[in-house]
């Protein structure tokens, strides 16, 4: 990755909701279009695209390259893994406009949870019948299915529990951090008028007397389940330049995959709480050329508390074991050393699988978030276990 | 009503272990290597010679939840339940669920030991219960 090579020049959105009228591929239009509008740049110019893979993203870009009118694409691929490949969409996006295989590439994601897809929800689907559910043979979920092992708050929560284990956390001090983690990302969502929590508080009270959903990770532990969709838009760092005076350069971006760390899979294979190398967590830095007191701002995948307090140690930020205790110390908020989750995150803003995590940190560095961090120059948009990116302005 | 596992040829033994009461996990016959989920073939010599060998079922567990919200209707009426990563003796670990206790007595650390779970006439899993 060369840094600063390509650049964001675009971002868009729609509302979040828990239920929107549009479905996936109308809300997926709606966004790619006010990124393209925000950058400056006729859709009809668009050439690459890049996107989440299915069953995530359900909204295909042929489906888009039809509904847009777009002329040709050069360049369009997928990364897997869900959230987790927040980071790899802008690593294929930048290596495509570096390699010249694309000029301007729309990255998207679409959620339209409201019409299924939703793990909160034990719901019978219409028209399903008592028989056996036979686990689909891909990726040994026969393995973890069969269990009641079936969604990613169930998997998170074993690992919060390894967590608390290993570094001797009481399970009132995994409470205490948890619970700072989404009290604070609450209070950001508060003053971010396109949060889906923007007008519900959340005290301790409240945050401790929640159920237990998959112990140790209570009700606000967990993301929000919506409707939505994020886009944005990259292209060289010169044609940035031309469009815009403040575009977000791209420092680096990697991915990271090794054996039995594919996220939502079943790990049986060394020590669960070392999801993101250290290795790759270094290369990370060291193709931005940063280090880690230069990051202004993060924005931590969090479909859990969980994994916001873990990547806090992956990327560095605390040593192994001691984030528990960083977060206790200082916290995350606004006015602590790194300001974490600013746009409240998957458990306050919305779930746009990591996506509206790079738009805030886009908003960051261009100096026009709600919860504007003083002078944020660099910026560290990341997943627990499969890529991130390293902005900057 | 029950979810049970999608079989292959390579996970088939696995499955037709458990319903005669046995756990087995794959093997190596060149290096000794113990893979599971099974592999195609060997990840540490690249051996193709993979076999099946039956284990003690005890083991510890390495790391759990308790599940107080199903996330699928084939669970709601299990609620709450324990699901551990339990690390055999042999090495391996796998995931399971622990029967035999009440779910809040569950620990890390806590030795546990095989049983074989009949959900519907053609499909055991094993599982675990407290090892006493």
């Amino acid at each position: 990755m060369i840094a600063r090579a390509a650049a964001i020049a675009g971002i868009g959105q729609t509302a979040y909701a828990k239920a929107l009228p549009p479905a996936a591929w109308e809300l997926a239009v709606e966004a790619v279009l006010a990124a393209c509008a925000d950058a400056g740049v006729d859709v009809a110019d668009v050439d690459g695209m890049c996107r989440f893979t299915a069953p995530f993203e359900t909204v295909s870009e042929a489906m888009l390259v039809r509904a847009l009118g777009i002329r040709e694409l050069s360049f369009f691929a997928q990364a897997p893994h869900g959230g987790e490949a927040l980071g790899a969409v802008v690593a294929h996006a930048a290596a495509a406009v570096s390699a010249g295989l694309a000029n301007v590439v729309v990255v998207y994601r679409a959620l339209s949870q409201s019409r299924g897809g939703r793990f909160g929800r034990a719901d019978r689907g219409a028209g399903e019948s008592a028989a056996d559910i036979v686990v689909p043979e891909q990726d040994n979920l026969s393995f973890a299915w069969p269990y009641g092992l079936m969604s990613p708050g169930q998997l998170f929560a074993l690992w919060a529990r390894r967590y608390a284990t290993v570094h001797g956390l009481t399970d009132e001090d995994l409470t205490r951090t948890l619970g700072t983690i989404a009290i604070t990302q609450r209070q950001y969502a508060n003053s971010n008028p396109a949060a889906m929590m923007r007008d519900r508080k959340l005290d301790w009270e409240t945050y401790q007397n929640a159920r237990m959903i998959s112990e140790p990770l209570r009700l606000f532990d967990l993301c929000l389940e919506n409707d939505g969709a994020c886009a944005f838009v990259v292209t060289s760092a010169e044609r940035a330049r031309a469009l815009r005076d403040d575009p977000v350069y791209v420092l680096s971006a990697t991915q990271t995959l090794s054996p039995y760390r594919e996220p939502m899979g079943i790990y049986t294979g060394g020590e669960m709480l070392e999801l993101f190398p250290p290795a790759a967590a270094d290369r990370l830095f060291s193709q931005a050329g940063v280090s880690r007191k230069d990051i202004d701002v993060a924005e931590l995948y969090d479909a859990t508390s969980y994994m916001t307090l873990r990547s806090l140690e992956s990327y560095g930020f605390a040593a192994d074991g001691a984030g528990w205790r960083y977060v206790l110390d200082h916290g995350t908020g606004p006015d602590s050393p790194l300001p974490v989750n600013t746009h409240g995150g998957h458990l306050s803003e919305a779930y746009l699988h990591g996506m509206n995590g790079i738009l805030e940190a886009v908003r960051q560095l261009r100096g026009t978030a709600c919860n504007q961090v003083a002078g944020a120059e660099v910026a560290l948009v990341g997943a627990p276990a499969g890529s991130a990116t390293i902005l900057a302005r | 009503m029950a979810v049970v596992p999608g079989m292959t040829e390579l996970t088939a033994p696995y499955w037709e272990a458990a319903r005669e009461g046995r756990l087995v996990i794959q093997e190596c016959r060149s290096c000794g290597q113990l893979s599971h989920p099974p592999l195609p073939a060997c990840p540490r010599c690249h051996g193709r010679g993979l076999g099946w060998r039956e284990v003690s079922g005890t083991g510890t567990v390495y790391t759990y939840t308790v599940v107080r919200h199903p996330t699928h209707f084939a669970f709601a009426d299990q609620i709450p339940y324990a699901i551990a990563l339990v690390e055999l003796a042999e090495g391996p670990w796998l995931i399971t669920g622990i029967t035999g206790c009440p779910p809040d007595e569950v620990r890390a650390g806590m030795p546990v030991r095989a049983v074989f779970r009949e959900v519907t006439d053609g499909v055991t899993l094993p599982c675990f219960e407290p090892a006493p």
